[in-house]
């Protein structure tokens, strides 16, 4: 207490020599007090500020800098392609006969049809082109692509379990255009199996994919969260 | 406005709350240590292997002669595993250490990618146009300088289009010199051949036999088609009535198995034999009217066995208790369905004819020649069905021109005379063969004394090899033409190991060429449509592919459907049974070399390939550390002739015999006789890769072949050595 | 201790009079799974061989001599509270009992390499990798994409091939099943072997060959009501699911890894 009345009552030497003029003891004590305030409103500023900065950070900025844009090699239209099959998700995305899931399709399923260019779409141009004509598999990206020690069965929860594709998937089959492939660059996984949101907040089923969320839906419908094997390899 | 410090620090430390509080409450961090935790555990050189539509494709192996089908489960286009083939007539699903680990051999480092030139003293890739011209080249030049005998080819068989594709052109050019690397097919051919007057193969009905009497065959350790044997040897165990006795001087893993171990002193086994015939027929327990219509020379047989060969006589010589004889003779020819085996080991070895002889003389005695549970005489398949090659005056004088390895003269019943093929090497000044092709064979490491097999292929002047593999004798070559592996391989694979009817296998390519390799029936092809009239003339087909289905005709849809065609049609002829060979060539023993009091023995193991394949790294990881620790290879002795030696369990020592010397370490094991040193073969490797060069030492360079006196093959079984410490 | 029947409960049998020692289990498990090698793989403390073949002899003399090979996968133990002992001791819960199928598994991603597990499991089943597995450059194409290669500073045993499992659910779910055939579902050793010593199933499945064989008594913590069967190391009480059969008595009595003079405890 007294250092601060010390300093205010101590004529200090600046540099021009002057020296400021003593000050009366209620007005040091209001000064003082109006300093604490605007110090304290400072300190408090300061942290609202940096807490809202580090939010912005971790909330908005951090998840564009963390994921990379990648978009897809041919800009598919799945709403398009839907109209045309009898099967819906299932004409292309098939179950092998051995239980196995076809997942992407390849060049031999699109190619039943696309032999030559059956439009006049730039997009399917480019795809007859650069990949039927040349026999090349396109590099799709996958959204849904786990890490290699999950063992995911489309076999278990499609056929035994009589699970839609939009549970997990989402509405990609009334989409008319790929979106944009987000990877993680830590990780390299797409950012569809952590969600959208950076926080891990879902709001639908097919937000997000990690191992909780199969969890608690295992433990919804089933009983119980699973056996490690059963998912795992 | 002023900041002094302590303002400085409020503010700096509102500043870090804020920005901890909201770096807390923003998933900045807790996302952060989430990823770095994934981020740790995928390293870019873990490998994650692609994953894709899973489909099976069926093969034939060849990586012994054993035959086994194959089923090939891939993922998109790579081969994943190698699994048996259910239902195939002679595995049926099962498979043995080396076929699974057959994919470490398609692929890797270690195969020769691409033809290869040595040029001064290292190997240097070139096309395959200019591979073959250079051998055409050479070819037409010897043919020119009127010696066309001194091209030969040493090869792993003589069957199945690819071998005769090579002895086609081997006649069209003027050369008689094929030869085949020998083991107890020989042996057998030739026993069979002296006993019953015509040449076949071997074949036993082990499944329905309910005695099998075995002079030393490793029949759990790869004798014949191991895994058929072993599944015949489970059938024995699940049924009381069916037992395997096993004769043997150490107990192997065949022995252990047996349901009785009968230890006897090593190089008498055709001593036994001829006991057990002497109780046999002393005791009238052999088929007399079998014996009376289908054999002859019988009588002085029958005197010889009395006089030579009584039980006490014959436990001298082996060791074998005269009241066990007695007893093995009586439960052998009192099983309803016995049979006789022999060739030690897995059989790489050719051993004595007499005791061939002998052994299939009991098979005679008990009728148990061409009767189910027994033996019988196999017909080779006979469905390639070629014009003779066409042959014009240089190949009708060359084709004349003795054998280089002198097989068919001294000993008229032998085909293929291997050691002798060294021996006129090493003798002659100038080396008598001038171009060597060497195919599905590695002598400089299987043949015995190494030393001097290497001396002979370093005076051959052109060495061209086919291996898929940089092995021993493609080290020693001038060219390499690198043939597609087995998986790679279109082939007809006749089966040769104790099937009792003819069986023709079809390898198929499970996956394209990993390499730039070609096929070898392709190269000759190829060649021969090079050369001049004659040869390219024998030569009709346009590739090996066509030569192939043109050859099976209608049999392909059968063996392409299955993977094997059986030759139902076949019979083996019942020929008289001539016991006077026996009488003729008895008691040729063969005495290991040497003088000391030590004798050394090879054994075989599952584990340690012994043929021309290394073995792969997944086979060598089940090699016991009792059996190679480091580089060392470990021998075994008993704990009794140890202690003499001054020996305990891990001492090091030195292995000398007259051929050479070894450097060891030392296992002490009950289970061997004592006076008896074991080595594994299948060790000792220089070359192929870091995964088996350098690791034990090559049993075959401390033993040199004995000539055998009645067939000229190496039937050494053994050689005398000393140990040391050091 | 109740045990559900209805469950499956996956185990093996053995038969040591069949099997001839020819490795062809450990190759056909190191290709089915990944299994990584090295250069000099004769150091056997560090040999990643998730079963392995054991030799042990009568220690009789010359020539009354014998041999007995032993197999030894992972024994998938029940332990006593439904726990296998390397179970209980995992602080990063990577290995668990599987209840509906009996399995242990093991999970790599979780594994922090503690090891805590491989000094509980009294069968030394469980291998660690000291090392960044490497294979040479081309082979890595002979990898199975159905198992995870491991990297370093992580555990790994044997797994029932539990991948085949999952791979022969699929093909049931498909066509419109839940139950599996006894073949479809085998180990990659039990297919592989050659004088078909090795029998795989399930345990409390009547029907099954390995039940047949075995006659588990599940009152009794799963001992074997076959005179001829028995488990490695009894006594412990592991509640191992890996039965061996041998009409050798010196090979039964190996089992419990008696001294001479001991009798086999009765405690379990």
């Amino acid at each position: 207490m007294s250092t601060i009345d010390d300093k205010a009552t101590e004529v200090p030497e600046d540099a021009a020599g002057e020296s400021a003029e003593t000050v009366p003891p209620e007005q040091e004590k209001e000064e003082v007090a109006e300093k604490k305030e605007i110090n304290k409103g400072l300190v408090i500023f300061v942290f609202i500020a940096a807490f809202v900065a580090s939010l912005i950070v971790g909330w908005i900025l951090f998840p564009m800098v963390l994921y990379t844009q990648e978009n897809q090699p041919i800009d598919f239209n799945h709403a398009l392609h839907l109209e045309e099959v009898e099967n819906s998700c299932e004409s292309c995305h098939f179950f092998r006969e051995d239980g196995s899931y076809a997942g992407v399709p390849k060049l031999a399923q699109c190619v039943d049809c696309h032999d030559e260019v059956m439009g006049d779409d730039l997009d399917e141009l480019a795809f007859v082109e650069n990949y039927v004509q040349k026999n090349i598999e396109v590099p799709w990206l996958i959204y849904s692509q786990q890490s290699d020690c999950v063992f995911f069965s489309h076999a278990a929860h499609v056929k035994a379990a009589k699970m839609d594709c939009v549970s997990c998937h989402g509405d990609i089959g009334e989409s008319t255009s790929l979106k944009v492939y987000e990877k993680n660059i830590i990780t390299g996984i797409s950012r569809d199996i952590w969600g959208k949101n950076i926080g891990g907040i879902k709001l639908h089923s097919w937000d997000r994919m990690k191992m909780n969320d199969c969890a608690k839906c295992h433990k919804e419908e089933t009983g119980n969260q699973g056996a490690c094997f059963q998912c795992h390899k | 406005m002023k900041i002094d410090r302590r303002d400085f620090l409020s503010l700096g430390i509102g500043a870090a709350a804020g920005i901890g509080a909201g770096t807390a409450l923003s998933p900045l961090p807790w996302k952060l240590i989430d990823d770095s935790s994934i981020w740790s555990q995928n390293w870019p050189w873990t490998p994650v292997p692609p994953d894709g539509a899973v489909s099976f494709k069926n093969s034939v192996c060849t990586l012994c002669p054993g035959g086994c089908g194959i089923t090939v489960r891939k993922v998109e286009d790579r081969c994943i595993k190698i699994e048996g083939t259910k239902g195939n007539i002679v595995n049926n699903g099962g498979i043995c250490i080396l076929g699974l680990s057959g994919l470490q051999l398609l692929y890797g480092p270690t195969r020769v990618k691409a033809p290869m030139k040595k040029d001064g003293g290292r190997w240097k890739e070139i096309s395959w146009d200019s591979a073959i011209d250079e051998i055409v080249k050479r070819l037409k030049n010897i043919r020119k300088e009127g010696k066309p005998e001194s091209v030969a080819c040493v090869s792993g068989t003589d069957q199945g289009t690819v071998a005769q594709l090579i002895g086609r052109f081997l006649t069209a050019y003027g050369s008689p010199n094929y030869i085949r690397t020998s083991s107890i097919a020989d042996s057998y051919e030739i026993a069979l051949k002296k006993l019953h007057g015509q040449f076949s193969s071997i074949g036993f009905d082990f499944e329905n036999s309910d005695f099998v009497l075995s002079f030393g065959s490793g029949v759990a350790d790869g004798w014949g088609s191991p895994v058929r044997m072993f599944k015949a040897n489970s059938k024995w165990k699940d049924s009381k009535d069916k037992a395997l006795y096993q004769i043997e001087s150490r107990l192997s893993n065949t022995a252990a198995k047996a349901d009785k171990w009968i230890a006897i002193i090593p190089g008498t086994e055709a001593i036994l034999a001829m006991g057990i015939a002497n109780v046999i027929i002393q005791k009238s327990l052999y088929k007399k009217k079998l014996i009376e219509k289908y054999s002859k020379g019988f009588n002085n047989f029958k005197a010889l066995v009395l006089k030579e060969y009584s039980p006490e006589k014959v436990s001298k010589i082996t060791g074998v208790k005269k009241s066990e004889i007695i007893a093995i003779a009586k439960k052998f020819a009192g099983a309803s369905r016995p049979v006789a085996i022999c060739g030690s080991g897995q059989g790489r070895t050719p051993g004595s004819i007499f005791e061939f002889m002998a052994v299939h003389a009991l098979n005679a005695l008990i009728g148990s020649v061409n009767n189910i549970g027994g033996v019988f005489s196999v017909p080779e398949p006979d469905y390639i069905k070629w014009t003779e090659a066409e042959k014009d005056d240089v190949a009708a004088k060359g084709i004349k021109t003795d054998r280089i390895d002198g097989a068919g003269k001294k000993y008229p019943d032998t085909r293929y005379l291997i050691n002798r093929l060294i021996d006129s090497i090493n003798s002659t000044g100038d080396s008598p063969v001038e171009l060597l092709f060497v195919n599905g064979a590695n002598p400089c490491y299987t043949m015995p004394d190494t030393e001097n097999v290497i001396k002979a292929f370093k005076k051959i002047p052109y060495i061209v090899s086919f291996s898929s593999y940089f092995d021993e004798t493609t080290e020693m070559a001038d060219i390499i033409l690198p043939n597609h592996t087995n998986l790679e391989r279109l082939e007809d694979i006749p089966l040769a190991a104790g099937l009792i009817k003819p069986v023709v296998g079809l390898s198929m390519p499970v996956v394209e060429p990993e390499c730039n390799t070609r096929h070898i029936g392709d190269v000759f092809i190829q060649m021969a449509k090079l050369m001049d009239g004659n040869i390219k003339a024998s030569f009709p087909w346009n590739n090996y592919e066509e030569c192939l289905k043109k050859t099976l005709g209608d049999k392909w849809d059968k063996l392409a459907r299955d993977g094997y065609w059986v030759d139902e049609n076949s019979r083996a002829s019942r020929g008289i049974f001539d016991f006077t060979p026996l009488v003729k060539n008895n008691r040729n023993l063969v005495k290991p070399e040497g003088k000391s009091k030590l004798t050394l023995i090879p054994y075989d193991s599952m584990r340690l390939t012994v043929g021309y394949i290394g073995d792969p790294p997944f086979a060598m990881k089940t090699v016991e550390d009792t059996i190679l620790k480091g580089n060392d290879v470990f021998v075994e002795i008993n704990p009794k002739t140890a202690a003499g030696y001054n020996l305990s369990e891990g001492d090091k020592a030195r292995l000398t015999t007259s051929k050479g010397k070894a450097k060891v370490r030392v296992h002490l094991y009950d289970g061997i006789r004592p006076g008896i040193v074991a080595m594994p073969r299948g060790l000792g490797h220089t070359e192929f890769d870091e995964y088996l060069a350098g690791k034990g030492e090559n049993f075959n360079k401390l033993i040199g072949p004995v000539e055998d006196p009645v067939s000229g093959l190496d039937a050494a079984w053994g050689i005398q050595a000393e140990i040391t410490k050091t | 201790m109740k045990v559900d029947t209805k469950q499956k409960k996956f185990g093996m049998a053995i038969d040591l009079d069949k099997c001839t020692g020819c490795g062809s289990c450990m190759v056909a498990c190191m290709s089915e799974n990944n299994v990584p090698f090295k250069k000099d793989e004769t150091n056997k403390l560090d040999s990643i061989t998730w079963i392995k073949v054991y030799k042990v002899t009568n220690d009789k003399k010359y020539p009354d001599t014998d041999l007995c090979y032993i197999p030894r996968p992972c024994m998938h133990c029940d332990g006593q509270h439904g726990h296998a002992p390397c179970v209980s001791v995992c602080p990063a819960v990577a290995t668990d009992n599987d209840k509906s199928t009996g399995v242990v598994s093991q999970i790599y991603t979780r594994c922090f390499g503690c090891r805590y597990c491989m000094a509980a499991c009294p069968y030394h089943a469980r291998y660690f990798n000291w090392w960044d597995p490497v294979w040479p450059e081309g082979m890595e194409k002979y990898l199975s994409p159905n198992v995870s290669p491991r990297m370093r500073g992580v555990v790994e045993k044997c797994s029932f091939c539990f991948h085949r499992y999952q791979l022969a659910m699929d093909k049931a779910y498909v066509e419109g099943r839940r139950e599996l055939r006894e073949d479809e579902y085998q180990t990659s050793c039990t297919q592989a072997c050659p004088a078909g010593a090795i029998t795989f199933g399930d345990l409390n499945n009547p029907k099954h060959t390995v039940h047949k064989m075995v006659q588990p008594d599940n009152k009794h913590h799963g001992k074997p009501k076959n005179p001829k069967a028995f488990r490695l190391l009894e006594r412990l009480g592991t509640n191992a699911k890996v039965y061996y059969l041998s009409d050798r008595k010196w090979v039964r009595k190996l089992g419990d890894n008696q001294t001479p003079n001991e009798e086999s405890s009765k405690k379990h």
